[in-house]
């Protein structure tokens, strides 16, 4: 016998010890559900819980044990032993004021808990793991040279220079121009959809304007490289005298600009739209104009929501890698000017571990190192956002 | 009652300061209000009276056209505010709206603070030259409302912080703030205890002396206390509408008869 031959087994147990549960449960009530605390159908759940939890803790436990070896015919006959012993020690004692009810209800509440600490032991998990190679990095390169440094120049054969501070100030740069550009576009379309357009346009529109979250990101790197890098070089840069240079901060920063529009507008659409009508009437009724209206009274009161959809921007734009090789090259640089070429830290991570890498060298590690700044960057620009909803949430509810 | 209406007429062309003439209200294919025609006289609180869902509010939106804000609703029929036609297209329902204030059924103070909800007409319209007018506007009109005792210590706390009636005075004393000519307010002592309500009604007294106040009550003595002119409202239609004293003590239609008595509606 197999592991899916027993899974498939123990699912046949559970669901039978379900229809046993509830069965039971009638015949001790006399065939008359009244007389029972709980739903038939609740004591059939818990039948069935107290045949499923131990049996699969009992398969969890040999499996960990003998990871390699599929099950031999003892721990076939075992593992569901072990769920019909306790099922059936719960049937023979079943009466009709047993609380299924109440343990199935405490069972859900587990259910949820074990989610909840999946989704939390995963994220300590990630982060755990990238401090423990972040440490290995900063034991081979010292960490003021790594965080303070401002020349990006590695060399596999060694004697590096692992600077991050080009690489943040890429980073910043090209996520601020494209904050520059999707904020206000963004919110200002969804001022527009929400306040003035007739419904028929919005129906049309609003998905629209969604279509450009459902690029994927290569095909606006493509855009990038092919029509706005070229064309912010030839009609601004170089008239100017501002370079020659296709690739620019400028270039991807505009279609990442583009690209993180609906995040704002869609987010900040359904939050305008939540703000109550009395609202808008009590302004309006008081001789307010529509945009004083929207200005004093609707954006005040969906700002919370719309710092989140500009953080959510904002997280997308520093994470973001493929528009930046594409549209802004992979030369780390310390410059204020938008026209030349730069990068960020996605783009030298990813470049840090692809090729032949040696995962003990520094110039690998670095990626690490530079992983875990970047997740602490975005960590510190979710608790401000934080900070700035509650100040706002104390102000005005 | 041919003098009754001969009074009325004179009455109108004296002293009415806004007038609705065979006004008629659809919500799409629901035809809301039919051919209601009403003065509302200077410095006169006008009362207007019937069962839920006659449309009272429906006309107290028609008369500061708030029911512009309402796609599906259509407004027929003549309304004219010192004589002039208010759905002219000449006319900017802001200023409008400045002019004939409104104080709805259900309290909606902005997410702002208690100063600031009291403010916002009165910023809006340039009505004070400097704060410390404008500390003046704010607080005058929270005595009137009769709020200002409660919250003169936390004027800055956020207006939507204050319990359900306290919310209604404050929309009470922002509306009262932008000094309209015309005060249309939709059941504003439904939320409110005894004391707040006497004291709202004190209030609309007080208003009357300048500016013509329109309520909408569904308690008939409050009707009797604070209005002189009433109009009783029924499935849309004005069914009746004269000096509450005779409204009340002699009514001509047996619909308003049987409503104030407490046997429809
Ligand atoms: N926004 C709206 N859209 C569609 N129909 C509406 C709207 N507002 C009111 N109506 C309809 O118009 C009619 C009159 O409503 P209105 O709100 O004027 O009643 P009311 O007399 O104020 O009642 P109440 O005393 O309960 O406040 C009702 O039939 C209602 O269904
Ligand atoms: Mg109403």
């Amino acid at each position: 016998m197999t592991l899916p031959l027993l899974l498939l087994l123990l699912v046949i147990l559970a669901l039978g010890s379900f229809l046993a549960g509830r069965a039971r449960a009638l015949m001790v009530a006399g065939g008359d559900a009244r007389r029972l605390h709980s739903l038939p159908a609740h004591h059939g759940l818990n039948l069935m819980l107290a045949f499923a939890l131990p049996s699969a803790v009992a398969l969890a436990g040999w499996l960990l044990a003998r990871p390699a070896a599929a099950p031999g015919p003892a721990a076939m006959l075992a593992i569901p032993a072990i769920g019909l012993a306790a099922a059936a020690s719960l049937w023979l004692t079943m009466r009709p004021e047993s609380r299924a009810r109440n343990e199935v209800e405490a069972a859900a509440k587990g259910f949820l808990i074990l989610c909840s600490v999946i989704a939390i032991a995963t994220t300590v998990g990630i982060v755990l793991s990238l401090l423990f190679e972040t440490a290995g990095f900063f034991r081979q390169y010292p960490a003021a040279k790594f965080f303070f440094g401002t020349v990006w120049r590695p060399d596999f054969r060694g004697d590096s220079d692992l600077g991050f501070l080009p690489l943040l100030w890429g980073t910043i740069y090209v996520s601020a121009i494209a904050l520059a550009v999707a904020v206000p576009v963004g919110l200002f379309a969804a001022v527009y959809m929400s306040e003035y357009a007739s419904p028929r346009f919005r129906t049309f529109a609003k998905p629209a304007i969604e279509m450009l979250a459902g690029i994927p990101t290569i095909v606006y790197g493509l855009f990038a490289l092919i029509t706005v890098g070229p064309l912010l070089r030839d009609w601004i840069a170089s008239p100017l005298g501002l370079g020659t240079s296709g690739a620019s901060v400028a270039t991807a920063g505009l279609v990442m600009g583009v690209m993180t529009i609906p995040f704002v507008s869609s987010l900040s659409d359904d939050i305008i739209n939540a703000v109550p009508q009395s609202l808008r009437d009590g302004s309006l009724g008081l001789g307010a104009t529509k945009s004083e209206t929207i200005r004093q009274v609707v954006l005040p009161a969906a700002l919370p929501g719309i710092v989140g959809a500009v953080l959510l921007a904002a997280s997308r734009a520093i994470g973001e890698t493929m528009i930046v090789v594409l549209g802004a090259g992979a030369a780390a640089k310390l410059s204020l000017n938008p026209f030349e070429a730069m990068t960020t830290v996605t783009v030298k991570i990813v470049s840090q571990l692809t090729g032949d890498t040696d995962f003990s060298a520094p110039e690998t590690l670095v990626a690490f190192a530079l992983g875990l700044t970047l997740f602490a960057l975005t960590l510190g620009l979710n608790i401000l956002a934080l900070i700035i909803v509650r100040k706002y949430r104390e102000q005005y509810e | 009652m041919n003098d009754l209406r001969l009074t009325e007429r004179d009455l109108d062309n004296r002293t009415a300061r806004m007038t609705a003439r065979k006004v008629q209200v659809h919500y799409g294919q629901n035809h809301a209000l039919k051919d209601v025609d009403v003065d509302i006289l200077d410095k006169t609180v006008t009362a207007f009276i019937g069962p839920s869902g006659c449309g009272k509010s429906t006309f107290l939106r028609c008369l500061n056209r708030m029911n512009d804000t309402i796609a599906a609703c259509r407004v027929e029929g003549q309304i004219t505010l010192e004589g002039e036609d208010i759905y002219d297209r000449r006319v900017d329902p802001v200023q409008l709206r400045a002019k004939v204030g409104m104080v709805f059924q259900k309290p909606n103070p902005f997410p702002k603070s208690i100063y600031d909800n009291v403010a916002y007409g009165p910023r809006i319209h340039g009505l004070a030259r400097n704060r410390a007018e404008l500390d003046e506007v704010v607080e005058k009109s929270l005595r009137r409302a009769a709020l200002w005792a409660e919250v003169k210590d936390r004027l800055h706390a956020p207006g939507t912080g204050l319990s359900g009636g306290q919310q209604q005075r404050l929309c009470i004393a922002r509306a009262v703030a932008t000094e309209p000519e015309v005060l249309l307010m939709d059941e504003p002592c439904s939320a409110l205890d005894p004391i707040a309500t006497a004291q709202v009604e004190e209030l609309i007294d007080e208003l009357r002396e300048n500016f013509s106040v329109v309520i909408v009550t569904h308690s008939m003595q409050q009707a009797a206390r604070v209005s002189q002119k009433t109009a009783f409202f029924h499935m849309g239609h004005l069914v009746e509408h004269g000096d509450t004293a005779q409204i009340f003590t002699n009514p001509r239609d047996p619909r308003t008869e049987s409503y104030i008595t407490g046997r429809i509606g």
